[in-house]
């Protein structure tokens, strides 16, 4: 399978979805004029991925430090989908959720996933910022 | 515009407590340029995480709302225009901003803000969670976001945000509509 990169843009994400190794990682901002024009070919190409893998370890790691609410909509479904294939394809799926330790809104909605995603096993791991 | 002018206006930005104002011409990539350098005053001014990860999503929210939903000015370009301020007093940060709308949009509006102005802040994070999870939002036909814009906002704001929509002259089929919320 082909892995997946999108370069990060001044209002869009990196995206490194590394299909053979099972590493999925997105790092940046994100806050696109069109949201779900954006995260179309993400989630396509994720979820091709996801259909054709069973029974692995894959590994998550989340490095956005902002998202718009249209992307935070996206995210939730993205999650959501991780979710059914580990229940589905009983996939091992780690979401390793980097956040700065000041900003209580990244791990707040790691927090809501977690609630809402019981087959995905979320870790925080918190970072100081710079200033 | 006389220096003299300019100078007091610079100086009364200054004595208000302006630390970032726009006024003019609106499009995704004025908000990533701007957005680019807010971060940059935001770090000059010291502006912890969390503060300026609001003050930025505020700012974020709020001029993409703008973008999205506000119609092009009549005349003469048909450009979208919109003005953008965040004003410090003391310890607490405003975000106020002011773009068109159309008129038929102002009761949609107004009918939304007027339910969040009476919700506490638990209510507040419900109605996002709700509304996050909702799976039909794609039938509302007037929505371009995850309809969370306002909710985002009302989270952030530490107080009730506040709203006025005025006329615009010689166009009764607009309106502005300014914004303010408290960080």
């Amino acid at each position: 399978m082909n892995n997946f990169y999108i370069k990060a843009t001044a209002d869009s994400p990196e995206v490194n979805f590394d299909f053979d190794n099972h590493i999925l990682h997105i790092a940046g901002e994100a806050y696109p004029e069109n949201a779900v024009k954006f995260f179309y070919p993400i989630i396509t190409n994720l979820n091709n991925y996801l259909q054709a893998t069973s029974e692995r370890e894959i590994a998550v790691n989340f490095h956005l430090i902002y998202f718009n609410s249209a992307s935070t909509k996206m995210l939730h479904s993205i999650f959501g989908l991780l979710n059914k294939n580990a229940q589905s394809n009983m996939n091992h799926i780690v979401v390793n959720w980097h956040h700065d330790e000041e900003d209580d809104t990244v791990l707040e909605f790691c927090m809501e996933l977690k609630e809402d995603f019981h087959w995905l096993e979320f870790i925080t791991i918190g970072t100081i910022s710079a200033h | 515009m006389q220096l003299d002018v300019f100078s007091v206006f610079c100086e009364t930005a200054d004595h208000k407590g302006i630390l970032f104002y726009y006024s003019g011409n609106l499009s995704q990539n004025v908000v990533a340029a701007m957005g680019d350098a807010l971060k940059l005053r935001l770090e000059e001014w010291g502006a912890k995480g969390g503060m300026a990860r609001k003050l930025f999503s505020g700012f974020i929210e709020m001029m993409q709302n703008a973008v999205q939903y506000s119609p092009g000015y009549p005349d003469p370009s048909g450009d979208k225009i919109g003005t953008i301020a965040i004003s410090k007093h003391y310890d607490k940060h405003y975000i106020v901003c002011g773009n068109l709308i159309k008129k038929e949009n102002i009761f949609r509006i107004q009918e939304k803000l007027e339910a969040l102005k009476n919700m506490s802040l638990e209510e507040i994070k419900l109605a996002y969670r709700t509304q996050l999870k909702n799976e039909d939002h794609d039938k509302d036909a007037l929505s371009k976001g995850a309809g969370l814009g306002f909710l985002t906002l009302a989270r952030d704001s530490s107080e009730p945000m506040e709203y006025m929509i005025t006329d615009v002259l010689d166009h009764a089929e607009l309106a502005v509509f300014f914004l303010k919320t408290t960080i």
